[in-house]
């Protein structure tokens, strides 16, 4: 049984992707709010209000291109896989950012604009969960695990250096 | 014709690996020498007839053959025939074929190199190579039959995925993909082998595996080197990595699977970390099953998601047997397993690999979270979250950085000893170059600590490992009298292993250069233009000259002439495209790029006018980006030294003795 135990304790590592995939197979195929594949890029029902109100000098100003792609980065392009609004080259994702670039010029802070996607497309459209509630697992596991691991290594190393010098393990030559 | 062909041979394959693997057990318990050759000749009989199905199946899509389902899938008399042959790995089922057949081509070669070795590691290894076989002759018989029959047999077909068929490197990466992902079977089985055959306690399952294993790495490493390249050079946004679930899959066993490379050096130096080095074994192999459910399943959409079907089912029961099974012959082997650890000093290279392992086990399980938590959240909370590049960035570049500076400081650590005077020499060349290069960015007008960083420790990393071979040249001038290019290739020869390691290492320093420059450093703007008006970027000045369009076999093509200028002069044309395929109704935008030693100039067409009176273009100023597809040549220059056969290998186990080690490190 301690043998077991031992091995058990040893995979803990292999068992967390069993628990994980296990999860992942009850969440079937996440159906996405467009398809990616055939889909007309800007179909109507994904389409963006844009007003055309910004003014030549606000389509100008750095500071307010700096924030635009701040925000921007952040908000998934729907229509592609995995890339911001920002970097994406389709039409619907240059819309979304020229809406982006009005609210902002409009005097929306950038959570409000991000809040106003995430009421149109749902959380979904965050390319960053928020780092609150559920969500805090994604954030806090790893940084749990480096640590874990750093106090776990100190303390083997800690172990190891304290047994006694001059191992029995054959050893090449020492000078590499 | 061609149908029956496969689908019969891979019929036959699937009973004869089950054969073998069923004959394998009694042929060890009992010792029988020829039953045992029985199962060797299972397994070279299985690669043979999975290349008589793969053959056919390639056949069957160069002729057209539309009465087998798969090319009807994929196959249409207008695509060019190399684009024809590459759609082998174009769909699901085509590339578990092809799966399988590179899988029966390492099973078939690790068992003729190792034949003649007594005991029963590499009987145990078989099987373990004709159990995993025999999973995938299942997918092909069951969830992902290519050769299911079509009637009427239509008369043409769609055509290969838009995107598939748009670039060269689509005949690159995969293959470079599968080679490293199935290549990670090898050392895998083994480690089977030795946990069966109670070899565990001694390192040579590790030896025997070790050339196998870093080809794979080295295969691994240039196909996602390989994918980067492609999707800078076809999806048109300009960036090479976006975080995608496919491209985490891939890079999730890397991750091991370097840790792994390191490790095992302190097994065989210090025999330690045994149970660690099994495990990461297992889990790398494990990890690229994962990946394939994960991309092949349809479960986490990305580019690479084929289709949704049961296949899935049967993934997860495989990867569920595999940890089981793992966990009992663990379990069953703890004794043998036991670490006789001891370190002399805690700062030595051992606690810098204990490190770096730790940096890289960490940062496997973050992007494997990250890869996962949509999955868990939807699960969990029933809705749909994202977790992407500003996510994965965030969490993996105080790693990145870490592992960075460990890569400059570990070869400068003697192994065992505490290191003396000798160790501020080894150092100096590293802290100036990094220092320079620290000094560099910030005159460039870097600001973010992670670029500062990144910087620092590249140079510091490089001035450390370029240091390694100009001290171990000038030693032999020195000895030998020799001239120093002579010096040098000496070096390296007599000691492959372990400058073949610093050859990897400069590779990943020029690879962190240059994504840490493109991130930093990067200028887009988009402009409309007229013909005759220009566009500056970062000092360079486009001019659109005009607008064209033509019709391909296959395609029409839009393009848009754009000449680069220096003053007056016109001194290059860049052509940007979009190509529109029939199946699809969005073009696949087909940047151009023009390269140079400081960065490239990129250039995507965004929209036209009809008439051709002006166009949309995005043109991005992408520096060092070169040096990143350098660093992976240099990477796999590095795998090739460290993995080429050089004769000395011991084929057979001498008796007792521990075989004379390589030079190691």
């Amino acid at each position: 049984m301690t043998r077991l135990r031992e091995a058990a304790r040893a995979m803990g590592g292999l068992a967390v992707v069993v628990m994980l995939t296990a999860g992942a197979s009850r969440a079937q195929a996440p159906a996405l709010p467009a398809a990616p594949q055939g889909a007309p890029q800007d179909s109507g029902a994904l389409r963006v209000q844009v007003q055309g109100s910004l003014t030549d000098v606000q389509k100008n100003d750095p500071a307010l291109e700096a924030a635009t792609k701040e925000v921007a980065s952040q908000l998934r392009c729907p229509v592609c896989q995995g890339v911001s609004i920002q970097d994406s080259p389709s039409e619907l994702a240059q819309q979304m950012r020229t809406a982006v670039k009005e609210q902002l010029a409009a005097g929306k802070s950038g959570e409000q604009v991000k809040d106003y996607f995430i009421s149109k497309y749902g959380e979904w459209i965050l390319l960053e969960p928020k780092a609150a509630g559920f969500n805090m697992l994604v954030y806090a596991l790893p940084a749990l695990l480096v640590l874990g691991g750093g106090v776990m290594l100190v303390f083997l190393v800690k172990k190891w250096t304290a047994a006694p010098a001059g191992s029995a393990a054959p050893t090449a030559g020492d000078d590499d | 014709m061609t149908r029956l062909l496969a689908s019969n041979a891979i019929l036959v394959a699937a009973a004869i690996t089950a054969l073998g693997a069923f004959l394998m057990p009694f042929a060890v318990r009992r010792g029988r020498r020829d039953w045992l050759m029985l199962g060797y000749a299972a397994v070279y009989t299985n690669f043979v007839l999975v290349t008589v199905a793969t053959l056919a199946l390639v056949w069957g899509l160069v002729s057209h053959d539309f009465s087998i389902a798969y090319v009807a899938q994929v196959g249409s008399r207008a695509t060019p025939t190399f684009y024809t042959i590459i759609s082998l790995w174009g769909a699901l089922e085509g590339s578990i074929v092809f799966w399988a057949w590179v899988l029966a081509m390492y099973g078939a070669a690790v068992v003729w190199f190792n034949r003649n070795r007594e005991g029963n590691l590499v009987p145990y290894a078989a099987l373990t190579l004709l159990v995993v076989s025999l999973f995938f002759h299942v997918l092909l018989i069951g969830p992902a039959n290519p050769f299911g029959a079509v009637f009427p047999v239509p008369f043409d077909g769609p055509g290969p995925n838009p995107l598939l068929q748009n670039h060269i490197l689509m005949g690159v990466h995969p293959p470079l993909l599968y080679l490293g992902y199935v290549g990670m079977t090898v050392p895998f089985a083994f480690a089977v082998g030795a946990m069966l055959s109670g070899e565990v306690a001694s390192d040579d399952w590790i030896r025997l595996t070790r050339r196998w294993t870093v080809a794979s790495w080295g295969f691994l490493t240039a196909a996602i080197i390989a994918g980067m390249w492609w999707s800078y050079e076809v999806l048109g946004w300009g960036g090479y990595w976006a975080w995608d679930p496919v491209e985490n899959a891939s890079f999730i066993p890397w991750l091991t699977a370097t840790a792994y490379l390191h490790s095992v050096m302190v097994q065989e130096r210090r025999g330690m970390l045994k149970l660690w080095n099994l495990n990461l074994m297992v889990g790398t192999f494990v990890l690229t099953i994962l990946g394939t459910f994960l991309t092949r399943s349809g479960i986490i959409s990305s580019v690479h998601a084929f289709t949704t079907g049961t296949i899935g089912y049967f993934f997860l029961a495989f990867i569920g047997i595999v940890l089981i099974a793992a966990l009992f012959m663990v379990a069953g082997n703890s004794d043998r397993l036991a670490s006789d650890g001891k370190l002399d000093v805690p700062v030595s290279r051992e606690t810098a690999f204990l490190l770096q392992n730790l940096f890289f086990t960490a940062f496997m399980f973050t992007v494997l979270i990250g890869t996962l938590f949509p999955l868990v959240a939807e699960a969990a909370r029933g809705v749909k979250v994202s977790v992407g590049e500003p996510f994965f960035n965030k969490m993996s570049l105080p790693l990145m950085v870490a592992l960075l500076f460990l890569m400059g400081v570990g070869p400068a650590l003697p192994w065992r000893k505490a290191a003396g005077p000798e160790l501020k020499g080894r150092l100096l060349p590293g802290i100036v170059l990094g220092v320079l290069m620290l000094v560099a960015v910030i005159v460039a007008g870097g600001r973010s600590v992670y670029a500062m960083l990144a910087f620092l420790f590249a140079g510091f990393a490089l001035g450390v490992n370029l240091q390694e071979f100009v001290r171990g040249a000038n030693a032999r001038v020195k000895a030998h009298g020799e001239s120093w290019p002579m010096a040098l290739v000496r070096l390296v020869a007599g000691n492959r292993r372990r400058y073949s390691g610093y050859v990897a290492h400069i590779g990943v320093v020029l690879v962190a250069v240059g994504v840490a420059a493109s991130s930093t450093f990067k200028k887009e703007q988009e402009a409309t233009l007229k013909p005759g008006e220009t566009v500056t970027v970062a000092g360079k000045t486009l001019r659109f000259k005009s607008a064209w369009g033509r019709q391909e076999r296959q395609r029409e093509v839009i393009g848009a002439t754009m000449e680069l200028m220096d003053g007056d002069r016109v001194i290059g044309t860049i052509e940007p495209r979009m190509n529109y395929y029939p199946t699809s109704q969005q073009p696949v935008p087909t940047p151009d790029v023009r390269s140079g030693w400081t960065g490239d100039i990129y250039l995507n067409l965004m929209a036209f006018k009809q008439d051709g009176s002006n166009v949309t273009v995005k043109v991005i100023w992408e520096p060092l980006v070169p040096w990143i597809w350098i660093g992976g040549l240099v990477l796999c220059l590095g795998a090739i030294l460290g993995a080429w056969p050089t004769g000395d290998r011991p084929a057979t186990r001498t008796a007792g003795a521990p075989a004379l080690r390589e030079g190691a490190a």
